[in-house]
């Protein structure tokens, strides 16, 4: 939580949660009740880390929790966890559930399972406009009525129904219409119930979830119970599933779904009618096994020339040529040669051919922002379309083949803008062995998009065979590593099981705020290193030390790939971001000192390379230190490998 | 209430079980004599093939055995019986191998499973051309109605038509978790489910939630047509 944010709350300040499926618009409640942004976009899943924040609500100061969307309260992957845990260990003293208004289904098992656990709350209907263009209608009146809760409606991106919930977030109840299930659950929930110890959330929705086999709970039940008692609920449990032939979980979720329909039977007026509209049909064409890869081919070529084109070389050329060139280096040069006027040193350091202005901060400001704004301008418009998961539809096969599902597009895709960004992401994985095939294949073939912006460039000055041999290569290195790592590392492919939102039009001020929060991610992760980076080369080449370097790796760099001797300082700086490796190529590459075979050699080499300081270090926070060795230890000689047998195979 | 549920006369199942015998033994296209039988290990087969010769059901000419009309249409019920028990068990509810094969042991007679219900369980299944083991099951009467109009009761998603509206009778999924996860996406029986596609993906509408499936999971629901 902020500190700013936290100082306003007592320890008396009221806790109120928001909980509800994921893409049903809880995030953007959140934001629009706290003033504060949250990554919000039209992808189940979003929020994968709790946001806390404080909402001003009728003159009192409440903390606001902002959870990660659920299903069911009984939990089955990481997310629905952290929300049941939530409700389970902290108290809070009100929920929002909010529900997507044309999915008032999914959304009321989630409210038998509130209501099970005696908390109070008040559900609000999302989406209303979404619902109502579908010809739904919904009698909310009737449903506060059976539910015995407020329920009020909403279209929070537009702002609407917003004030109501503030009214109403306190009177919010604890509903007595408890559902009932059938005889012999009831009874064996009742005699769980009596050994279960008091928890924040009723006894009786414990019972229910370790009848439903809650793993996640075990612990907690250890910490708190005897094992003589445990081993007597156990033995309950099992002589009820012994009843039936169906796994309990499955046998309540069924009942809980007749109890769910006969509320439908009686509040909905109108069912939802055919889909229709440009929106639905371009929902319909962006998946079609043959217009769907057409429409994909669209969507690159428009991403390619606002990036690849208008990024990389309009708005690189304006900055770098326009502005750094010829106005602020020139004026640096002066202003600082009458500053450090005694020191040519100070003057290097800041100025010079490796310094941090002149360099660094031409390279991150001038080259890779303007590329990275695009990108990330394109992939929040994909995001909050609702393309991505058809996307994920379109190559779930391809990702198959590599041990992962179609869910890894969104990682994979991000991993085009930010490798580093992209591999904290790879947490919405199901099993840890596709997280780590996932964190393997960003950190080898998913050039960022700051890399990928030169490596087009490079291309671009090359034959059009050149661009196909790159992608031939990167990508069969990618498929075949993949498909190799998932059948040599033991564990599981999950099940490719994705919602799919419709799709929808985005709107302009969230594409901006996020362009905006990832961009300022982006920086704080970026420039540092940037500068960093440059002054090792300073230092390495004032020391005198580059060409020790050089010589050193001369058998590999010059003998093996048959690059210039100076492409080692290129793979040194690589280290640091492989996007100002590839830069470096880049120059080498518009000065001449290297030709086609060099290029397209080097162009593989630094693509497949190390992964850049920062996706290193995220691969050691989320991944630990074995996996990050082994990854790093890997990619190396085999990005080597691959370029000497391009290298060899191009010069037969 | 008075119980309906008194024993009806039955044949010995020891001569059942002969006659399964010598349709397998047939199905694999062996001579049928009084050694191969033998081989079978059955206490007092002699007088088990006497039964079944003075029964009617089959002839006996020396060493040759051959089934009667009578016998071989009875056999072929046996064997149908036999495996669309082991079809239901294996495939529907997921029992283990040894469980099926013995459940099918003693749902194979017909005082066990009458035509109706036999013909019921048949449709149930969609009409499946073979046993779990690959063997051909015989076909019922209702079959043969099949191949004429009636559609097959149930059918696996993946074979249902795109764009038509399907209610779903039973999930039999390869682990608990996969059915919890449908289950809370709302696919659960008696939901209506829809589909949207097949390709490149399966995509299935329920309520108004489209989901993205695998083609394995997709092959594990089975529907009916919604009326």
């Amino acid at each position: 939580m902020d500190d700013k944010q936290t100082e306003v709350l007592s320890d008396k300040s009221p806790k109120v949660a928001l909980v509800g499926n994921p893409n049903v618009g809880k995030s953007v409640i959140f934001g629009f009740l706290t003033g504060r942004y949250v990554t919000v976009s039209n992808y189940p899943g979003t929020t994968v880390e709790v946001t806390r924040g404080v909402a001003d609500i009728e003159g009192q100061k409440v903390a606001l929790i902002d959870t990660p969307g659920v299903n069911s309260l009984v939990p089955m992957s990481e997310d629905e966890q952290v929300t049941r845990n939530i409700l389970l260990h902290e108290k809070v003293d009100s929920i929002v559930q909010v529900a997507d208004a044309k999915n008032l289904r999914r959304a009321l098992l989630i409210s038998v399972q509130l209501i099970e656990m005696g908390l109070p709350f008040l559900l609000t209907l999302n989406m209303e406009d979404e619902a109502a263009s579908l010809g739904m209608e919904i009698d909310k009146n009737k449903l506060s009525e059976i539910l015995q809760l407020p329920v009020t409606g909403a279209i929070a991106i537009q702002k609407k129904g917003l004030k109501e919930i503030r009214k109403k977030i306190f009177s919010s109840k604890v509903s007595p219409n408890q559902m009932r299930y059938s005889p012999d659950i009831e009874a064996v929930a009742d005699k769980i119930e009596k050994l279960l110890p008091t928890a924040p959330i009723s006894r009786r929705s414990l019972a229910l979830m370790v009848l439903s086999g809650d793993k996640s709970l075990f612990d907690w039940l250890h910490a708190k119970l005897s094992d003589e008692v445990i081993r007597q609920i156990d033995h309950i449990r099992g002589e009820l599933s012994g009843k039936f032939h169906e796994p309990l979980a499955y046998v309540i979720n069924k009942q809980r779904m007749k109890w769910v329909e006969s509320i439908l039977e009686k509040v909905v007026i109108k069912e939802a009618g055919a889909r229709s509209g440009l929106l639905a049909w371009i929902g319909s064409v962006s998946m079609h096994p043959v217009w769907g890869l057409f429409f994909m081919l669209a969507v690159l070529v428009i991403v390619y020339y606002f990036v690849g084109y208008f990024g990389a070389q309009t708005a690189v050329g304006w900055l770098e040529n326009g502005l750094f060139n010829t106005y602020i280096n020139p004026w640096a040069k002066t202003f600082f040669a009458k500053i450090f006027y005694f020191s040519p040193f100070l003057q290097d350091i800041i100025v010079g051919p490796y310094g941090v202005l002149t360099m660094a901060l031409t390279y991150s400001l001038a080259i890779i922002f303007p590329i990275v704004i695009t990108f990330f301008i394109a992939f929040s418009i994909m995001e909050d379309s609702g393309y991505l998961p058809r996307l994920a539809i379109m190559l779930n096969r391809i990702f198959r083949m590599m041990g992962l599902n179609g869910k890894a597009v969104v990682p994979m895709v991000l991993g085009l803008g930010c490798d580093t960004m992209a591999t904290m992401t790879a947490r919405i994985m199901d099993t840890k062995k596709e997280r780590i095939i996932l964190t393997l294949l960003l950190a080898l073939g998913v050039p960022c998009s700051a890399q990928l912006g030169i490596v087009l460039g490079m291309l671009g000055a090359l034959p059009l065979w050149a661009t196909f041999l790159w992608f031939g290569v990167v990508g069969g290195a990618l498929v075949l590593v993949g498909f190799l790592a998932s059948q040599i590392m033991p564990g599981q492919r999950s099940d490719f099981m994705m919602e799919i939102p419709p799709i929808r039009k985005p709107t302009g001020l969230n594409i901006l705020t996020k362009t905006f929060a990832r961009l300022e991610w982006y920086l704080i992760e970026v420039v540092p290193l940037f500068v960093v980076g440059t002054l090792v080369l300073f230092f390495l080449d004032r020391f005198k030390v580059l060409p020790v370097i050089q010589r050193a790796a001369a058998p590999l760099v010059v003998n093996f790939l048959h690059l210039p001797v100076e492409a080692t300082e290129a793979f040194l700086i690589g280290f640091l971001r492989r996007d100002y490796g590839a830069t470096h190529f880049f120059d080498l590459f518009r000065e001449g000192k290297l030709d086609a075979i060099q290029a397209i050699v080097s162009l593989i080499v630094m693509t497949l390379f190390v992964p850049c300081l920062a996706n290193t270090l995220m691969i050691l926070k989320e991944r630990g230190l074995k996996t990050m060795i082994a990854i790093v230890g890997f990619i190396y000689p085999f990005a080597f490998l691959v370029g000497g047998i391009i290298n060899w195979g191009l010069r037969l | 209430m008075k119980s309906n549920c008194g024993q009806a006369p039955q044949r010995p199942h020891e001569m059942d079980e002969l006659l399964e015998h010598i349709w397998t033994f047939r199905e694999k296209g062996k001579e049928i004599n009084k050694a191969l039988l033998t081989e079978l290990g059955f206490e007092n087969l002699p007088k088990w093939l006497q039964s079944l010769e003075t029964e009617g059901l089959i002839k006996i000419q020396g060493e040759e055995i051959h089934y009667t009309k009578t016998g071989e249409e009875e056999a072929q019920d046996i064997i149908r019986r036999h495996r669309l028990a082991e079809r239901l068990f294996a495939d529907v509810f997921n029992t283990s191998e040894e469980t099926w094969e013995r459940q099918a042991c003693e749902l194979e007679h017909k005082s066990v499973l009458t035509e109706e219900a036999t013909n019921a369980v048949c449709a149930f299944l969609g009409h499946p051309p073979t046993c779990p083991h690959g063997r051909a099951i015989p076909r019922g009467d209702c079959c043969h109605e099949y191949s004429h109009d009636l559609k097959p009761f149930v059918t696996p998603l993946s074979e249902a038509k795109i764009a038509e509206h399907y209610r779903i009778v039973f999930i039999t999924p390869k682990h608990h978790m996969r059915l919890d996860r449908l289950a809370v996406l709302g696919v659960l029986p008696g939901s209506d489910i829809y589909i949207h596609q097949k390709k490149p993906s399966y995509v299935v509408r329920v309520g108004e939630t489209d989901i993205a499936l695998d083609p394995e999971i997709v092959r594990d629901i089975y529907v009916k047509k919604a009326a």
